[in-house]
């Protein structure tokens, strides 16, 4: 909102008070002041100029050639093309290298061939309103050279409050009230204010009916012989400066009315209004009506609309309806200042999209009092411009209102235990005075009476006393504190202790990068992953129509991050811990079942024909994998592939890791299924091996911990045994390395699969795993002997499964 | 006699200045003191000598033996000085060649400063609490005192989950304020760092998915002093300095009174583009909670209060690494995340 100084200093005596202090004052202790500018700033350069002589510009008829004094220096010449121009005016000069709005330069230019050095402004060129019939004829009064922002007393300044930091204080949307602030912060006195009604004639009011429950209040004015003339330059300057255009005196009246004390206010036509009268009543359901904007709306019985006699002619409290308009001519109107409920003209402006000044202000509780006062300050303001207006009749005034002012007790140790200051009960009660509160009482309770522009919404409870004592005494002037408590550790929380060692081991030796993604994913990208059928938490209002799903599981979204990488980096290692929602699994009170999840993928060219059998990236990654399992302390899952395995998963590579007598695998691991490598982009160029995990971090939290796995260094020597395995190609290493660590009856401590070998010199359908065997007794050194017996027993255990031992 | 033994050693003094190489030493060595060397001739003739001359000839040969050995162990450090030197010199290597890079991964920027953060909570004894971001309005807004239709819902952008406006994505963490009053009983000291979501279009300075830390203490005897203090050495921690801070009424419907909390500038003393020329950073919104909070917590406002205050920490980590475009951090770029 737009505030300007001097409109301030009518209500209350700024004087020793710079802009610059006091936007900084108002920001300490009532609201943000976001921005503060001088008003019209570039009147500063345009100088106040004599015509001294103007002549007929020999080559066109409507182009004057004018002498100018602008004081200093020679006088110049100026060609201007204005109708009104003559000698003897005083006018605003933009002198050659003058930039006026628009970024509008002034050069010295020859105009039908006379030289021109300068421009007379209009008044729009100005920007000071709409006026270009001719040029700007300034008062007989101003000094001849000097700058016209001077001349005409223009030097205000613009200050910017954050609307956001006014929701609470509907008081604060006029001048009047934030004069208020302003005399409580500085303790001066506000200036006298009649906003009483000047005298109205005794004939018959304008009759007015309210059939809703949501405006409390409903006041109308006839108003006689009123006339649309320009306003004066003192009214156009206060509106221009808070970025209103100045239209004609009804028009502007009524915007000065609402800046200057916060109300909205309406006039209509009374010549196009029925004589039965107005009736505010809710819309009906259907019911249609065009604003004063030109835009057509239907409208709800949430909606509450102006009518005349059941004719809509205004969305209360948001716009006038079109049949509204002021016709030219018309000596008749009808003055209306309300008071509507804040939620409905809240919800009518958001539905249909119409954020008015007017709405902006009803909708944060506006004092039902203020609408007897703002028909005051209206018509006073209007005589003042118009002295022969007429008040035929005493106002209607009807709707069921009651005054909000109320009184709150507070206690002054309460204040000082909130604030944590040492304020005396005398400086409090004295706080609250400056503030206009009504305060009495003594011995530490305050009884203090709410005026009713604080007591629609801001001051309801002692706390929002306590805040107005603390925001005028400052709060920088409130000593710092630290903390006192017994020290005690704030409490474990497990899932953020597993999330930081997931990071640290997978950021460092597994060098995998963290990535954080949305959580809303792509349709597309769902059904790629064959999601798209799944129940998934959907917003109403997405940023892009087909991101509207929240993700169920992390890994879809990590996935739509490898083609990007890999066209920059051969070698792809993410990894991204969030949270997924399943509505399917909600409960009673709506809020979908949540999981924490840890997606991991690593994309890598593919394998080369020499490369070795664990050098492709479902190996390295089920490396990864099995050592974080390490390193979090879990007890090691049993890896199977026979599990129900989601839609990425390659359908024969693929793992899932199950604990205990789970039926769902709390991870899976598997190489991405082709067709969907291929859908995302991964051919050609970037055709990758990509091997791709989810683990359930909700499964790693439930486990038992693992232990330490400590075991004593080995006393005696282990005896290191080569076997190689023939079996058919079918055969699962699994199987394999049960077999050696059944046969090795306890003494095996390690197995090392060294070589995986499929040639033609084995026969079809055959293959050789080469494994390193530690055999360790606790006991004992073993002997040849005992490594024969293990031999013995490998041999039979490897052909019972149809394979071939091959000792090393 | 003597003058034959002179006359060896010198012999094997001028072999062994000659000699370059721990090999060629060796060899001297063997063929003086070896078991068939020039030595071990001499006191093999021993017996055949006459006696008188037998302890001459002795003393002879054990004194050449001690000479040679000598005369080796002075060239032998000799060649390892001359050796060290010549490694000193590193010929043939250029050390300004690239360094062999050690590989690694990276943690996510955010999960960078928001550890730094909780390790500073949680150093002042503050629980790391989590919430939902799919939250209901309950949380989001009611309970926070945002009653139905309240305007300031609207500063809040919020995306919908339902048409109802039961369930959506929440707007900031504060709904964990009412979730922690639920569980847990003052004295309560909790941050609550998280994901959060207002509807805003993509630009270099906005997102619609940030991050928060929201934090609260509810306990007998807090006072705004409490919450000044308290923010004041968060921030001298981060920072590692002391920063000009104040504290300005701010409206949110959860705090009463409430305020905006700015921090002086930390990158200029005259006004510069961080601080759009104001020379003040707003840093968080805070205040002290509002009874109707307390109460719909079931924590009693007549006995306890408490501070909450919520700051963006993307903006942070900004600042820290100079990032001046917020969509990197969703964005999952490597030539990005490779960086932290």
């Amino acid at each position: 909102m737009y505030v300007s100084y001097r409109w301030l200093s009518r209500h209350v005596d700024l004087t020793g008070i710079a802009p610059e202090q006091l936007a900084e004052d108002l920001t300490l202790s009532t609201a943000e002041v976001e921005g503060l500018e001088p008003f019209a700033a570039h009147l500063s350069d345009v100088t106040v100029g004599l015509v001294t002589e103007r002549k007929q510009h020999e080559g066109a008829d409507k182009l004057s050639v004018c002498t100018v004094d602008v004081g200093a220096g020679e006088p110049l010449q100026i060609v201007c093309g204005a109708p009104n121009v003559d000698s003897g005016q005083k006018v605003a000069v933009a002198t050659v290298g003058t930039v006026l709005p628009g970024d509008f330069k002034i050069k010295k230019s020859k105009i039908r061939g006379v030289e021109s050095r300068g421009m007379i402004c209009s008044v729009r060129e100005l920007d000071l309103g709409d006026e270009h019939d001719g040029i700007w004829v300034l008062p007989e009064g101003c000094e001849v050279g000097s700058p016209v922002r001077e001349a005409l007393g223009l030097d205000d300044w613009v200050i910017e409050i954050d609307n956001k930091s006014l929701t609470h204080r509907p008081d604060l949307w006029g001048h009047r009230g934030l004069a208020g602030e302003i005399a409580a912060i500085y303790e001066r006195e506000l200036k006298p204010f009649d906003c009483s009604l000047p005298n109205v004639g005794g004939g018959t009011s304008y009759p007015l009916r309210v059939d809703s429950p949501d405006c409390p209040r409903y006041i109308g004015l006839t108003i006689e012989g009123a006339q649309p003339l320009a306003s004066p330059d003192w009214l156009r300057f206060l509106l221009l400066a808070v970025g209103q255009r100045p239209i004609d005196q009804l028009v502007d009246v009524s915007n000065f009315v609402m800046l200057d004390l916060g109300q909205p206010n309406h006039t209509f036509d009374l010549e196009r209004l029925s004589p039965e009268g107005i009736t505010v009543r809710n819309a009906r359901a259907g019911e249609k009506m065009t604003t004063l904007d030109g835009g057509e709306h239907e409208l709800i019985p949430a909606d509450l609309l102006i009518c005349s006699a059941d004719e809509p002619v205004a969305l209360a409290g948001v716009m006038g309806g079109e049949g509204s308009k002021v016709a030219e001519g018309t000596q008749s109107l009808l003055l209306e200042v309300a008071n509507f409920a804040p939620a409905v003209v809240r919800r009518t402006a958001m539905r249909l999209g119409l954020r008015t000044d007017a709405s902006a202000r009803f909708e944060k509780s506006l004092d039902p009092n203020l609408a007897m006062s703002a028909a005051g300050h209206f018509a006073r303001t209007l005589v003042g411009l118009q002295p022969d207006v007429r008040f035929p009749a005493p106002p209607s005034d009807v709707g069921d209102w009651h005054d909000p002012a109320h009184t709150i007790t507070l206690s002054c140790d309460r204040v000082r235990s909130v604030l944590g200051t040492d304020l005396a009960d005398g400086e409090i009660a004295k706080i609250l005075t400056r503030l206009r509160f009504d305060v009495e009482g003594e011995g530490g309770a305050l009884r203090v009476g709410i005026p009713a522009a604080r007591a629609t919404k801001d001051i309801g409870i002692e706390q929002d006393l306590i805040e107005e004592v603390g925001r005028i005494h400052r709060y920088a002037n409130l000593p710092e504190r630290l903390l006192r408590a017994d020290v005690k550790p704030p409490p474990h929380v497990p899932r953020r202790v597993i999330v930081r060692k997931i990071q640290d081991r997978l950021a460092g030796a597994a060098r995998f990068h963290e990535v954080l993604s949305y959580s809303f994913v792509d349709d597309e990208l769902l059904a790629k992953v064959g999601q798209a059928e799944a129940p998934h938490v959907q917003l109403v209002n997405p940023v892009i129509e087909s991101q509207s799903r929240i993700r169920r599981d992390v890994l879809p979204s990590l996935l739509a991050r490898l083609e990007n990488n890999r066209r920059h980096r051969e070698d792809v290692r993410l990894f991204e811990i969030g949270k997924g929602y399943r509505p399917e699994n909600g409960n009673e009170r709506g809020e979908p079942d949540q999981v924490h999840s840890l997606a991991l993928a690593w994309a890598a060219p593919r394998p080369g024909k020499k490369a070795r059998f664990d050098e492709n990236a479902f190996s390295r990654l089920y490396g990864v994998v099995d050592d974080l399992f390490g390193y979090l302390g879990v007890a090691r899952p049993c890896w199977g592939a026979d599990l129900d395995a989601p839609a990425w998963a390659h359908p024969a590579r693929r793992l899932g890791a199950f604990w205990g007598t789970d039926e769902a695998p709390g991870a899976v691991l598997a190489e991405l299924e082709p067709g969907l490598a291929r859908a995302l982009g991964l051919e050609g160029e970037l055709a990758s091996d990509v091997a791709v995990c989810e683990i359930s971090i909700d499964r790693l939290l439930a486990l038992e911990p693992r232990g330490s796995g400590y075991v004593p260094i080995p006393r005696y020597p282990g005896v290191k045994v080569d076997v190689a395995l023939l079996v058919g190609a079918d055969a699962q290493a699994a199987q394999l390395v049960d077999a050696i660590e059944k046969a090795g009856k306890g003494a095996v401590s390690g197995v090392e699969l060294f070589d995986l070998y499929r040639g033609e010199n084995l026969g079809a359908g055959k293959k050789s795993l080469a494994y390193h065997v530690l055999l360790q007794s606790p006991n004992k050194t073993l002997s040849d002997k005992d490594v024969a017996k293990f031999l013995g027993r490998l041999e039979r255990a490897v052909t019972d499964l149809g394979g071939e031992l091959r000792k090393g | 006699m003597q003058d034959d033994y002179q006359k060896t050693l010198e012999e094997a003094q001028t072999k062994i200045g000659a000699c370059a190489d721990a090999t060629g030493l060796k060899a001297i060595e063997r063929e003086y003191t070896g078991k068939d060397g020039v030595v071990q001739a001499l006191l093999a003739s021993i017996p055949s000598l006459p006696p008188e001359e037998r302890r001459g000839v002795g003393q002879g040969a054990n004194q050449l033996k001690q000479a040679v050995l000598e005369a080796l162990a002075g060239r032998e450090s000799e060649l390892a000085q001359v050796s060290l030197a010549a490694e000193r010199k590193g010929e043939g290597y250029d050390p300004t060649l690239p360094p062999a890079a050690v590989q690694r991964g990276s943690l996510h920027p955010v999960t960078m400063v928001m550890r730094e953060v909780e390790d500073l909570f949680q150093s002042m004894g503050y629980s790391v609490l989590d919430g939902p971001e799919v939250e209901l309005d309950y949380y989001n807004f009611e309970a926070l005192n945002f009653p139905p239709d309240h305007p300031a819902r609207e500063e809040y952008d919020t995306f919908w989950c339902d048409r109802e406006g039961k369930l959506l994505l929440r707007t900031h963490t504060s709904p964990v304020q009412i979730r922690t009053l639920e569980r847990l009983k003052p004295p309560i000291r909790a941050i609550v760092p998280g994901r959060v979501f207002r509807h805003e279009e993509l630009d270099a300075s906005h997102e619609h998915t940030f991050h928060q830390v929201e934090g609260l203490v509810v306990d007998e005897g807090v006072t705004v002093g409490h919450l000044t203090g308290t923010l004041k050495s968060f921030l001298r921690e981060l920072f590692q300095r002391d920063l000009d801070v104040r504290l300005r009424p701010g409206y949110f419907p959860f705090v009463e009174p409430g305020f905006e909390f700015d921090i002086r500038c930390p990158f200029c003393e005259d006004g510069c583009r961080v601080c759009s020329k104001t020379t003040w950073v707003e840093f968080c919104g805070c205040g002290m909670v509002h009874p109707n909070v307390l109460r719909a917590g079931d924590v009693d406002p007549e006995k306890y209060t408490g501070f909450a205050f919520g700051f963006g920490l993307d903006r942070l980590v900004m600042l820290r690494y100079g990032i001046d475009d917020i969509r990197h951090f969703m964005g999952g770029d490597l030539r990005f995340l490779e960086q932290f």
